[in-house]
């Protein structure tokens, strides 16, 4: 799951400019690794999948020694599915913070409407909520625990939605500069 | 429905039963006030239906000849009765002594006695009876002929403790008497003027009404406070109602229902007030003489009026006033400042005063009529405009109380009282106009007395007895100056021993015989005494340095303006001898007590029966300076009561509003105390809130009715104001030392209510 | 008892509850900027946003108690928003229920007086209407507390108190406002359950205002309420 978001997170820097692999490693940790940097070798061997299946290409090099001067763009296919997968909600399971974030941020980057984006994602979580609230009523004891365990984190997720939502202003300034 | 608000009012918890209890209780004070009204004017109309027979014989100060009757339309052959009504005085009360004479059998007989005393025979009120048998013979008896053969019945007594002595004469003995007519019915016109009633009565009448309607002001005031009571409670109550689809004809049905009921127990609880009060009423003296128990009756028109009229009027006006006041189904949230209000509100203020101004300026108008109007119609335009301008004037200076304030407790007392100063006004609205009325009305009464003049020399007024003799009196009764007629009289003559006899009374300092002027005519009020009687009587002033005989210009002993009193006057030298004196007829007696009740009647006693057929018997100076003025007195009595009593009544509604302010405001309270404002920041701030307006308000309207009062008196007697005396003073005082204890006794209620729990999350 | 959901898919359902194009200021403050929406029959209906963003303004235009400045409402084919004060207080008595936060309970009156409260207001004879009001004790868990004042019942009692008031006269829509807001987690779930479960068995429409996912999530949909207007995709009945 890590490299999942991780190739996207990349794909999606790629989308906003053509990098080199160093650069795309600086922007990756300052956006989405804090905690984590990502190593060298994780970029290369992230984005040899998606150069395989055409969603970047690798460009020329330039001239100097070692891979890290390869320049990366990204191209229509990757474009597309840079798109669906944004547009995309997420399964709403426990700790998907990490992909939520990646997806505001990314939006915002972009230039597209993170609002919608939240809204969607707000419905599927509440659209689960549902679910799990019918489960609860109509199931055991038992069942009524692990649904309200699973309840929890949702709400937990949409009040970061909701939290998210309205400060979506002063992050898009903060993070198209 | 209406079963539905009959339960929330009666069955509706602590606060509305509280509600409920005040309000009827205000409505109470006001039933019990509209039932004085026409209790009052029937105990007036029977005191005065028992007065009527004595005024059967002429108006006062009108002599007839002898022969000529003035009263009564003739009717068929009844003989008429000689008649003659003079005032006696005994200590400080009055006696109306009666001299009838019958010329034949048929004569009319006053109700109240079975038949005419003879000659040497009387009938005595049970008052004065009592008052015959406890009384030395010397201080009282002796001046009636005769004995007692009978008590006056009850029909013929104006009060119970009126003194009355019907005297049998001869009819040739009292047809000699100045001032006795012949009539041939008992008046039982009750609207004509006398001596005892009559026209006083109705314009006591009138004060009594202007009284009531002026209690009645802090009543409603009062009314008004109780049914604010509760109100955020009522609000939520309603607009839960209103929630769930209560419409608002039906709120305004709850409500009409609920002021009903608090108006029907008023209603009861207001008559037995009324027949509680009674009793003590009945013996408060207003027109001077207190009522027969029976009088204060209520007829069953006022009865029904009253019950029916004030549970119908409550029902309107909740009506009215919740039309006024739409409920919203979302209650207290959205809580809207009321817009403050605007300098305008000055204005019908500015009118009333600019018209009094007026009348200064052009003079008022001619007809009695024109006056009341002006006058009344001004005083109204003031009362109304002080009640308007009062919030602008409250919210002008809690505005700057904050600007200014230095301490939080100002700063927060400040805001609130500009945030609502109608809300703080009508808190006081009723001790101001209270305030307003007692300055107005002190202004006006110290001032006519004090232009009235009053014979205080103090002592001298009560020690001082003067007997007019022969002519009628020069100073009449009720201030009349009695045309000159042409009636001649026979001289009196000063039996010789009289002077003696007086001055053997203990404590009599000396006896002075007043002779008139020779060559003078009727009207004249000079006379000439003797100065060796003079030195012994200086209360009529002394002679001049070596004179034998002074020539006194008058007798009048009330100075006016810029009269020196009798006493301080030097009279010149006349110069004529001692022995020519006595010659001429004497036209007064002045004898100096003093001033003790034993040694003033006895030398009245004397007087009398030395002079028994005068028209005046005689009189202490303060006495007949006390029937000129009796109708003022009264009125101030009346005023003071008044005034006593709407202070009472407005700090009533001063205590519940405080208090209804201080626990509809728990909430706040307790959350300043838990952001650390400390109680006494509290108690400062509900003090200043109240007390602020209280002071500069009453300051401002105490003003304002003495200026109303100095205009009125310049422009219709041409007066200026005279400051009132100290027990005015005292009693504003007073009122607002009151309104102080009280704002002040509310204060432990912050700390019981403004604890930390109540600022939970409920 | 037993909870009948509503299928899966819907077909278009005419809406039994409308708002459209609705604005309404509080002096100088806009509360709704156009907001529409339509509620179908027997639906659940959140209704959520921001504080401040005029969702309690909408319900209350949609229950007829604020009048919109501009705009309609539509309740079964009526238009509501023309009506005068009488006779949408008398709409609100006959057809609709309530259960908001706070301060809905007359104080002087008790639990089972306010429960028979509407159907008192309706002219019915006070016997009959407290034994409608009686049935509904039982069945939210307040048995013996008929007698009780407001002031003298728990937060979660005092609301299962309002719910039954809002069902004693078999509304065609309840309208809650924050049902829960004032409640812990326990009690709160319970309110919602009842609701929901009595709201189910007698078809009644509902429309919930709420800013709690949770609750919301007893719903059958949800729209979002931001700046005075209707945002979320699913403002239609039927879901796209």
């Amino acid at each position: 799951m890590f490299l999942y978001e991780c190739s996207f997170g990349l794909l999606g820097l790629l989308e906003r400019e053509p990098s080199h692999g160093y650069d795309l490693k600086r922007d990756y940790d300052a956006y989405f690794g804090r905690d984590k940097p990502l190593p060298f070798g994780q970029v290369y061997a992230t984005l040899a999948r998606p150069a395989r299946d055409g969603k970047v290409t690798p460009g020329e090099v330039e001239p100097g020694a070692g891979p890290e001067r390869k320049r990366y763009a990204i191209t229509e296919v990757g474009r597309s599915e840079v798109e669906e997968w944004l547009t995309e909600p997420v399964e709403p399971e426990p700790h998907l913070q990490t992909v939520l974030f990646v997806k505001v941020v990314l939006a915002l980057m972009l230039g597209r409407s993170a609002e919608r984006y939240l809204d969607t994602q707000r419905s599927a979580h509440l659209q689960r909520m549902r679910e799990l609230t019918e489960l609860k009523r109509s199931g055991s004891l038992v069942d009524a625990l692990l649904a309200d365990h699973g309840l929890f984190h949702l709400e937990a997720d949409l009040r970061w939605i909701g939290l998210t939502s309205a400060r979506l202003g002063a992050l898009a300034e903060a993070v198209q500069s | 429905m209406i079963r539905l608000a009959l339960r929330l009012t009666l069955n509706g918890g602590r606060e509305a039963a509280v509600r409920l209890a005040v309000t009827s209780a205000a409505v109470a004070l006001g039933v019990g006030l509209l039932l004085v009204a026409p209790a009052g004017m029937n105990a007036l109309n029977a005191q005065n239906a028992r007065t009527a027979w004595l005024n059967s014989g002429p108006l006062p100060g009108i002599v007839n000849a002898p022969g000529s009757p003035l009263r009564g339309h003739s009717t068929s052959s009844a003989k008429p009765l000689w008649w003659l009504l003079r005032t006696d005085h005994f200590g400080n009360q009055t006696i109306y002594q009666v001299d009838v004479a019958a010329t034949g059998p048929g004569s009319p007989v006053p109700s109240g006695i079975p038949r005419l005393p003879g000659p040497g025979q009387f009938y005595a009120s049970p008052a004065l009876s009592r008052l015959l048998w406890s009384t030395p013979a010397n201080e009282l008896t002796d001046r009636f002929p005769g004995h007692q053969i009978g008590i006056i019945g009850p029909t013929a007594l104006p009060s119970p403790s009126s003194l009355i002595i019907v005297v049998g004469d001869s009819a040739q003995q009292l047809s000699k008497v100045p001032g006795a007519a012949q009539i041939t019915s008992i008046n039982t016109n009750a609207n004509i003027g006398g001596i005892a009633g009559g026209f006083h009565t109705s314009m006591l009448q009138t004060i009594l009404a202007v009284g009531v309607l002026a209690l009645l002001l802090p009543v409603l005031v009062f009314i008004g406070t109780a049914a604010r009571l509760a109100a955020a409670r009522r609000e939520q109550r309603f607009a839960a109602m209103r929630l769930v689809g209560a419409t608002p004809r039906q709120i305004a049905v709850i409500s009409t229902v609920e002021a009903s009921i608090a108006a029907l127990c008023g209603v009861a609880i207001g008559f037995g007030l009324f027949y509680g009060i009674r009793p003590a009423l009945t013996n408060v003296a207003f027109t001077g003489q207190r009522f027969a128990p029976g009088d204060l009756s209520l007829g069953p028109i006022d009865v029904v009026v009253v019950a029916i009229g004030v549970p119908i009027a409550a029902a309107v006006s909740a009506r009215f006033a919740m039309r006024r006041a739409l409920i919203s189904p979302l209650g207290v949230s959205r809580r809207v400042t009321p817009p403050a209000p605007r300098a305008y509100r000055l204005a019908p203020l500015v009118a009333g005063i600019g018209e009094l101004v007026y009348f200064v300026v052009v003079g008022h108008p001619k007809s009695t009529g024109g006056q009341t109007w002006a006058y009344l119609s001004g005083g109204f335009l003031i009362i109304a405009g002080l009640v308007v301008a009062g919030p602008w004037l409250t919210m002008v200076g809690a505005r700057s109380t904050a600007r200014r304030a230095q301490r939080p407790a100002a700063l927060l007392a400040g805001r609130r009282l500009a945030d609502n100063p109608s809300g703080a006004f009508r808190t006081i609205s009723g001790l101001i106009i209270a305030l307003f009325a007692a300055s107005a009305s002190v202004g006006v009464l110290t001032t006519i007395l004090a232009y009235g003049g009053t014979a205080k020399g103090g002592t001298v007024a009560s020690e001082t007895l003067l007997e007019e003799l022969g002519h009628v009196a020069s100073v009449g009764v009720n201030g009349h100056r009695p045309p000159a007629t042409a009636t001649t009289t026979t001289k009196t003559a000063v039996p010789p021993a009289l002077l003696g006899e007086l001055a053997s009374i203990p404590n009599v300092r000396g006896a002075t015989v007043v002779y008139s002027e020779p060559g003078a005519g009727q009207d004249s009020s000079a006379g000439l005494v003797l100065c060796s009687q003079l030195a012994h009587t200086p209360a009529i002033g002394t002679c001049a340095a070596g004179a034998d005989i002074g020539r006194l210009s008058g007798l009048n002993p009330f100075p006016s303006g810029q009269h020196p009193t009798l006493s301080e006057h030097v009279w010149p030298a006349v110069d004529i001898t001692p022995q020519q004196l006595r010659d001429l007829s004497p036209r007064a007696i002045v004898v100096q007590t003093n001033g003790s009740t034993a040694a003033l009647e006895r030398a009245r006693t004397d007087l009398e029966v030395a002079f028994p057929d005068q028209q005046q018997t005689p009189a202490t100076f303060g006495e007949i300076d006390a029937s000129d003025r009796r109708t003022i007195t009264e009125v101030q009595q009346i005023a003071h009561v008044v005034i006593v009593a709407s202070l009472i009544i407005a700090g009533c509604s001063l205590a519940v509003s405080v208090t209804a302010g201080i626990s509809d405001r728990k909430r706040p309270f307790s959350l300043l105390r838990l952001a650390g404002a400390p109680l006494r920041v509290l108690r400062r701030m509900v003090v200043l809130e109240a007390a602020v307006p209280l002071l500069v308000i009453s300051v401002f309207s105490a003003g304002l009715g003495f200026l109303a009062a100095g205009l009125f008196l310049s422009s219709q007697l041409g007066y200026s104001l005279r400051p009132p005396g100290i027990d005015y003073y005292l009693l504003v005082l007073g009122g607002i030392v009151a309104s102080l204890a009280i704002i002040a006794s509310t204060l432990p209620l912050i700390e019981r209510i403004a604890g930390p729990e109540v600022a939970r999350n409920e | 008892m037993s909870a009948t959901r509503p299928p899966a898919r819907v077909e278009r359902r005419e809406a039994l509850v409308e708002a459209r194009d609705v604005r309404l200021s509080f002096g100088a403050t806009p509360a709704l900027r156009g907001a529409s929406l339509a509620v179908a029959r027997g639906e659940i209906l959140a209704v959520m946003g921001p504080s401040g963003s005029g969702k309690s303004t909408l319900l209350h235009c949609l229950a007829g108690i604020l009048v919109p400045d501009s705009g309609e409402i539509v309740f079964a084919g009526q238009r509501v928003d023309t009506l005068g004060e009488e006779d949408r207080s008398t709409l609100r008595r006959e057809h609709f229920g309530f259960v908001f936060q706070f301060g809905q309970l007359v104080p002087e009156l008790t639990a089972e007086e306010n429960v028979a409260l509407p159907l008192l207001l309706g002219g019915a004879r006070r016997a009959k209407a407290l034994g409608e009001a009686r049935r509904w004790f039982d069945e939210l868990d307040l048995e013996g507390l008929g007698g009780r004042r407001s002031g003298e019942l728990s937060g979660g009692q005092a609301q299962r108190v309002a719910l039954a008031r809002g069902l004693v006269a078999h509304p065609q829509v309840l309208f809650a406002d924050e049902p829960t807001g004032s409640l812990e987690s326990l009690n709160g779930e319970h309110v919602m359950d009842l609701l929901v479960a009595a709201a189910r068995q007698q078809g009644t429409t509902v429309v919930v205002v709420t800013h709690e996912p949770r609750v919301a999530a007893y719903a059958d949909r949800e729209i979002v309420v931001r700046d005075g207007k209707v945002t979320s995709l699913s403002a239609d009945p039927v879901p796209s």
